[in-house]
């Protein structure tokens, strides 16, 4: 978990290097390495998974580690911090995409296997956020711009940022994005492989393992960003964080292992994870309107406490 | 305010020359109103200081740790604006308002500062009820432990 884990951060955090020395934006490089960054393992064990033939395992991680992220890690980090508070503008965007995502997927379910013209639209769906969110993080970043020159001065800072520098293609750069790669594929083909044999040790089906074991664990990212940033007082990179994560969750960590090969959809994943996913996303909308557009540790709790029942129901009840 | 109140902001404020503001953006209003009425007619200067935490817990992504780190400048650079603004309004002639944006750990930066600069008083808000403090921590609690000079809390709740 800690290779693959490691190894997303320096494939990503090389490849915008690169990318930023070859002249592409800082801004469509930010918003990809933060959307992207983090959902990496999560995307490797899915595409692994379906490679190996363990697509229930892919599946299963991808819907268990949404809703993970928003009953267990926003729970967490509401309980933690106190409260998270959110823009309705960045919010409402990106809420509605994940409801969307989810809809999407669960009607994709409801014909059986997901095959690769899902694939396609999933695939250019994504595109089609990615590029809304590139042009929202534009206008932002103009607006703040604009007010930064106009306060910067009179204020000490330690050092001043360079701005505009010229960066060249490093070599270093390109060795740790291969390094970074080639540490995905391994770590993502250890974490399937130990996740299936565990499976069959302990008995336990695939899909379990896939929707608790490896959701969770493959959400770390996520968690550390989304709760120190929330501690911090970043609510939007907080709660951003996560919708933006499971939106790269299901469009393309389904989307790209479905173009691959056809993806099986078990019939409890269709009858109660993905409801209880949509369920969750809902739940979370009422929280913070409830909360005056904040996520209070209230919330936080029912959120967790719904993410308790639903493991303990899909656990001991259903499986 | 009763009569003896008075009676010590003035020697409060006859004590402090240079006064520093330590703020992370909350209860803004309360801690400049209590500055002010420390500060009176006299001549003074104020720093105000806002301290970019950037510890990170381990496997936080590179990028997104530099991305917190350029939200939170933004965020320190927006309110010491906001405080440049008020200290420096005509209504207050008398102050020499100076921003400091500092990086590292808040409390720890906090006090260094307040050595390096020779300040007379430090003034930050506390308010944090008992779980967040012992969820949270609290920066005030470590600054009072360790400040050089005398230390003013403004309760916030």
């Amino acid at each position: 978990m800690l290779i693959v884990i490691k190894s997303a951060d320096v494939f990503v955090d090389n490849l915008v290097e690169i990318g930023g020395a070859l002249g592409i934006s800082q801004i469509i490089l930010g918003v990809t390495a933060s959307a992207i960054g983090t959902s990496l393992p999560e995307f490797g064990s899915a595409v692994i998974a379906s490679l190996s033939g363990s697509t229930e395992l892919g599946v299963g991680t991808v819907i268990g580690s949404n809703i993970w992220n928003m009953a267990g890690i926003l729970g967490i980090s509401a309980i933690v911090a106190g409260s998270i508070r959110t823009g309705s503008e960045g919010l409402t965007r990106d809420w509605l995409m994940t409801l969307g995502t989810g809809l999407i997927l669960i009607f994709f379910m409801l014909f059986g296997d997901i095959t690769w013209t899902a694939a396609v639209v999933m695939i250019a769906a994504y595109c089609f956020y990615l590029w809304f969110l590139i042009k929202a993080q534009r206008k932002h970043s103009d607006e703040s711009s604009q007010q930064e020159e106009n306060e910067s001065h009179n204020i000490e800072t330690p050092e001043k940022q360079e701005k505009n520098s010229k960066k060249i293609i490093n070599k270093k750069s390109i060795a740790f994005v291969i390094v970074g790669f080639v540490g995905l594929v391994i770590g993502c083909r250890l974490m399937v492989y130990s996740g299936v044999e565990l499976a069959s040790i302990a008995g336990i089906p695939e899909m379990i393992m896939g929707l608790f074991t490896l959701a969770i664990g493959t959400s770390v990212p996520e968690l550390v960003v989304t709760l120190s940033s929330a501690m911090k007082g970043l609510h939007d990179l907080s709660i951003g964080t996560v919708l933006g994560s499971n939106t790269f969750n299901i469009l393309v960590g389904i989307g790209v292992p479905a173009l691959i090969m056809s993806v099986p959809v078990e019939r409890l994943s269709l009858t109660f994870d993905a409801p209880v996913m949509l369920f969750v996303t809902v739940l979370l909308m009422v929280l913070v309107r409830k909360g005056n557009m904040k996520l209070n540790r209230v919330a936080g709790i029912i959120l967790l406490v719904t993410y308790i029942v639903y493991a303990f129901l899909r656990i001991f009840v259903l499986a | 305010m009763p009569f003896y109140g008075y009676l010590y902001l003035l020697k409060v404020s006859e004590m402090h020359e240079k006064i520093m503001v330590a703020t992370m953006g909350e209860y803004m209003d309360e801690i400049m109103k209590y500055t002010l009425d420390i500060i009176q007619e006299r001549k003074t200067e104020v720093i105000g200081i806002y301290v970019v935490e950037t510890s990170t817990p381990f496997l936080t992504p590179k990028k997104v740790k530099e991305m917190m780190a350029t939200e939170l400048r933004d965020k320190g650079k927006e309110i010491l604006e906001s405080m440049r603004q008020e200290f420096q309004s005509s209504k207050h002639y008398m102050i020499n308002f100076r921003g400091m944006l500092r990086e590292g750990d808040p409390a720890e930066e906090i006090v260094k500062t307040a050595e390096e600069e020779g300040v007379d008083l430090i003034i930050l808000g506390t308010g944090k009820d008992i779980i967040d403090k012992r969820l949270l921590g609290s920066v005030s609690e470590k600054v009072v432990h360790s400040a050089p000079c005398n230390v003013m809390l403004i309760k916030t709740i």
